[in-house]
């Protein structure tokens, strides 16, 4: 089946039961997405469907019917997304595991809502966890994102 | 606002197969006046045990909106974790949309999330069940302005198309199903309608 990752279409012979995170990560070699729970739970996995986050270890790749963006083709060096650059000046990540999933989150987030309460970040971003506890930095960064993506 | 709900409506439309059957025809029920306000009132009981399951309640919060995790596979009732909220647009569109998770194939995978080809989503505001009484559902159900302005064949009709809510008897995992089967909560709502919609005092 045809599958369109980061703007290059791939190919994958795969049973359409799949979870999309085992095609990115053992089929295309896309491992930015991160194994975390398996079942949704705590958000490692996510990526974008057409720009909406999705937990990838939960939808089978059968399912998929648009284009999907992971951590690696949020941004590039060159040219971070503001997400991405927040998450540096704020220096968000520790271990950095569940760091991916956390970005990915947050851009689809400031997507819908450009101009989000401390409440409405807690809400959008409760489901990825982090067991470092970057949570506070989190927080900021999601608030620096906005206001970038804002033109502030 | 517009932009990402339909964002997360497109992204709710992703999923192919369909697990869960699609659309059930309504059988046209028995005349009005056929059906004794006492054997109304028993297809309503029926009907009650199917709208106090938690398959149905858990999703029914009214004023709330935190869905529920209630019912014998969640052991202690509380709200659904991970502080979701479902905002106004009663599918997550303000915050983090239900089909994040809830996407694609009803999964039978211990603890992971269920899902529709539909939106997954709490109920209209008004259609208030969880911990409500079999009297006040009722009335509830009968009154034009709580239940989306529709008589009873239309309330059929509305379980005959609309795939979440058939779900509750195919919810998959170990969750437990609502009581009966879809065909017979059709039949006692017929039955109940056809009854003039008694409830109990």
């Amino acid at each position: 089946m045809k599958l369109t990752v980061n703007g290059a279409e791939h190919s994958v012979d795969v049973e359409p039961e799949m979870p999309l995170l085992w095609v990115l990560r053992d089929e295309l070699g896309i491992t930015g997405p991160k194994y975390g729970c398996g079942i949704a739970q705590c958000g490692a996995c996510t990526v974008h469907i057409d720009g909406m986050a999705v937990r990838s270890c939960s939808v089978e790749v059968g399912a998929v019917d648009g284009e999907v963006t992971t951590i690696e083709g949020l941004g590039t060096p060159e040219s971070l997304h503001a997400v991405q650059a927040a998450w540096i000046e704020h220096q968000v990540a520790q271990c950095g595991y569940c760091q991916s999933g956390q970005i990915m989150a947050a851009a689809s987030f400031l997507e819908m809502n450009s101009e989000p309460t401390d409440e409405d970040i807690d809400a959008a971003m409760s489901a990825n966890l982090c067991r470092c506890g970057t949570y506070p930095r989190i927080r900021a960064a999601v608030k620096t994102a906005a206001a970038k993506l804002n033109g502030a | 606002m517009k932009r990402f709900l339909s964002k997360a409506l497109l992204a709710v439309g992703l999923c192919l197969p369909l697990p869960v059957s699609a659309e059930v025809a309504v059988p046209a029920g028995p005349a009005i006046g056929t059906v004794s306000r006492e054997q109304g009132l028993e297809a309503w009981e029926r009907m009650f045990a199917v709208v106090s399951h938690p398959r149905c309640a858990n999703c029914h919060v009214g004023p709330s909106d935190r869905p529920m995790w209630s019912g014998e596979s969640y052991g202690r009732t509380r709200p659904h974790g991970m502080n979701i909220r479902a905002g106004d647009s009663r599918i997550g569109a303000e915050t983090l949309p239900c089909a994040t998770c809830h996407l694609g194939e009803n999964s039978n995978v211990p603890h992971s999330p269920p899902a529709v080809p539909d939106d997954w989503r709490l109920a209209p505001v008004e259609a208030h069940w969880f911990g409500q009484s079999a009297q006040t559902i009722c009335n509830q159900l009968r009154d034009p302005e709580l239940n989306g302005d529709r008589d009873y064949t239309e309330i059929a009709e509305h379980l005959g198309h609309d795939v979440i809510l058939h779900w509750a008897w195919e919810p998959g995992g170990n969750r437990e199903p609502a009581p009966g089967t879809l065909a017979a909560h059709i039949e006692d709502i017929l039955h109940w309608g056809a009854a003039g919609m008694p409830c109990p005092e």
